[in-house]
């Protein structure tokens, strides 16, 4: 333990340094960063956006069932029954028709109600 | 220096070098200058999802000619008389306000893809590293012998694009005599909204069916049948339209006489009506054209359904009506916002240095009102086909409504609230 401490602030210096000559744009910049995979899945869900509102929030009052108070299991459970055909609907039986499951999940994933 | 420390120093190096490349792609992302030309669906939609994408950080200039976004789909039901055109018209400035979205209110007069410039006009030229160009259609009044002048002189309307004309349209509908006859004309597909014609004709009977009940609307259809939800629209007339709606297809319209308010056709004979609403063919917006973005018959624009960059000029990104479509892809402000995304997660992943998304995706839904509360639908999901290089619809999904419904009609205007939020909000 004593001899870990004093490491961690020599290896430290580099990276203050760096930090000095980047300026403080980098870090702001580092908290917003993603991964293409994020965007691949973000711009998946998105597909859902035209009815159900941008990230999920749909406009409330607006006519359309909400699907935001919705946890992610909940969600992938009633597009799975969409799918199949066990849930009636109008549209969604059609749409949820032309999605892999794996789609379906991360859609739901990403939509979901987090915990 | 020990080994541990030496390995601990060699990662912070690697970590800062991790950190300096990913600095540099977002740098770019961060400095790109992208301008979206044109604020319909697809533009707007665009310029919003650039930002969402980026998580802010994309610098985006939306130029778009008017104060506010007036709603195609929904329009209908204005020159049918059940709403108005405050109830389908939405701000542009939430996108500035909560987005940070530069507004420059102006049209584009030209674009120079060699220097990558646009020149607005107002005469100020602005630089781009990427552009999204929206322009929606643009309608051939030559295409129509006489059409040109009779809609300047407002004796024909075409209302195609929301706006005025679709005030005025419902004026002349309403001031129609007793027993007159509404026409109106269909040109060959493929045109923006394929079941948007038919859709009016059902809102202009239904207004005839409770103020002026010996009223007549004709269809005079360039195409062989009804382009769009065919069945649902035929059982619609015969069934609450009866005596009201003719519908004759095969009908090419090539002249109008504006003196006498007739249609001049291919084969049949002259249609005179009392109030005309002529659509001409159509072609992707002017801006595109005169930019040499059209290479599919000089109409529409081909694109790289990838990332919907133009296959003619580099770092163009088309979207929406002005494009040359996959295989059973509407023209449809839905499927203008969902171009939209795939075009806006494809630039943020250019720019960032990464491999754009090989398996986007789209869905289109499609509501019709038949009469001011029921509706009916056609839906479809589109996945893209690596090997053919377009989007196919998936075998066994999508489809049409049973029957009209009033629970669709609900469905409708939230459909039609939650895109508007989607692309403006």
């Amino acid at each position: 333990m004593t001899e870990t401490i004093p490491m961690r602030v020599k290896y430290l210096k580099p990276i203050l340094l760096a930090s000095t000559l980047i300026g403080l744009s980098q870090w702001s910049g580092l908290s917003l960063a993603q991964t293409a995979d994020q965007l691949y899945k973000r711009g998946l869900a998105a597909t859902c956006a035209n009815c159900h509102g941008t990230d999920g929030k749909g406009v409330v009052d607006g006519g359309m069932p909400l699907i935001n108070n919705l946890t992610s299991q909940e969600m992938l459970a009633k597009l799975k029954a969409y799918k199949s055909g066990a849930l009636e609907g109008t549209i969604m039986p059609q749409l949820a028709k032309g999605y892999t499951d794996e789609q379906l999940t991360t859609i739901a994933n990403q939509l979901g109600k987090k915990q | 220096m020990d080994r541990r420390h030496f390995i601990g120093q060699s990662a912070a190096a690697v970590g800062l070098l991790a950190g300096l490349s990913s600095q540099t792609k977002a740098a770019n992302l961060q400095k790109a200058e992208i301008l979206v030309i044109g604020g319909g669906y697809g533009g707007a939609t665009a310029a919003k999802y650039l930002r969402l994408f980026s998580k802010n950080t994309a610098r985006v200039t939306l130029i778009e000619p008017n104060t506010s976004f007036i709603s195609c789909p929904m329009s209908n039901l204005v020159i049918g008389g059940s709403r108005n055109l405050a109830e389908i018209t939405s701000p542009y400035d939430t996108l500035s306000k909560r987005h940070g979205i530069k507004i420059i209110q102006d049209s584009v007069s030209s674009i120079d893809p060699d220097k990558k410039t646009v020149t607005l006009a107002s005469g100020k030229t602005l630089r781009y590293d990427k552009a999204v160009v929206s322009p929606g259609v643009s309608l051939n009044f030559k295409s129509v012998e006489g059409l040109a002048q009779a809609n300047k002189d407002g004796i024909t309307l075409q209302a195609w694009k929301a706006g005025p004309e679709t005030v005025a349209l419902h004026k002349q509908i309403a001031a129609m005599r007793e027993g007159g006859t509404f026409a109106i004309t269909i040109p060959e597909a493929p045109y923006r909204c394929p079941p948007g014609p038919y859709e009016r004709a059902c809102q202009v009977a239904n207004y005839l069916k409770q103020h002026n009940p010996k009223g007549k609307v004709i269809i005079l259809d360039a195409n062989q049948d009804v382009t769009s939800k065919g069945a649902l629209f035929k059982k619609v007339w015969a069934e609450q339209y009866a005596g009201i709606i003719e519908y004759r297809p095969k009908s090419n319209v090539v002249g109008v006489d504006a003196k006498t308010k007739t249609l001049k056709l291919e084969v049949e004979d002259d249609v005179k009506a009392d109030v005309l609403n002529v659509l001409p063919q159509m072609a992707a917006g002017e801006i595109a054209i005169k930019s040499g973005l059209a290479n599919s018959n000089g109409r529409w624009v081909n694109v790289n359904f990838l990332n919907f960059e133009s296959t003619a000029r580099k770092d163009i990104h088309v979207l929406g009506d002005a494009i040359q479509i996959a295989p059973l892809m509407p023209k449809s402000g839905h499927m203008a916002n969902q171009h939209a995304k795939v075009a806006a997660a494809a630039i943020v992943a250019e720019l960032s240095g990464w491999e754009v998304n090989p398996a986007p995706v789209l869905t289109n839904t499609c509501y019709s009102f038949v009469n001011d509360r029921e509706v009916v639908h056609v839906a479809s999901v589109h996945q893209y086909n690596a090997a053919e290089k377009t989007f196919k619809t998936v075998p066994g999904s999508g489809g049409l409504s049973p029957a009209p419904s009033t629970l669709e009609g609900v469905y409708a205007w939230g459909w039609a609230h939650n895109i508007w939020a989607d692309s403006l909000g």
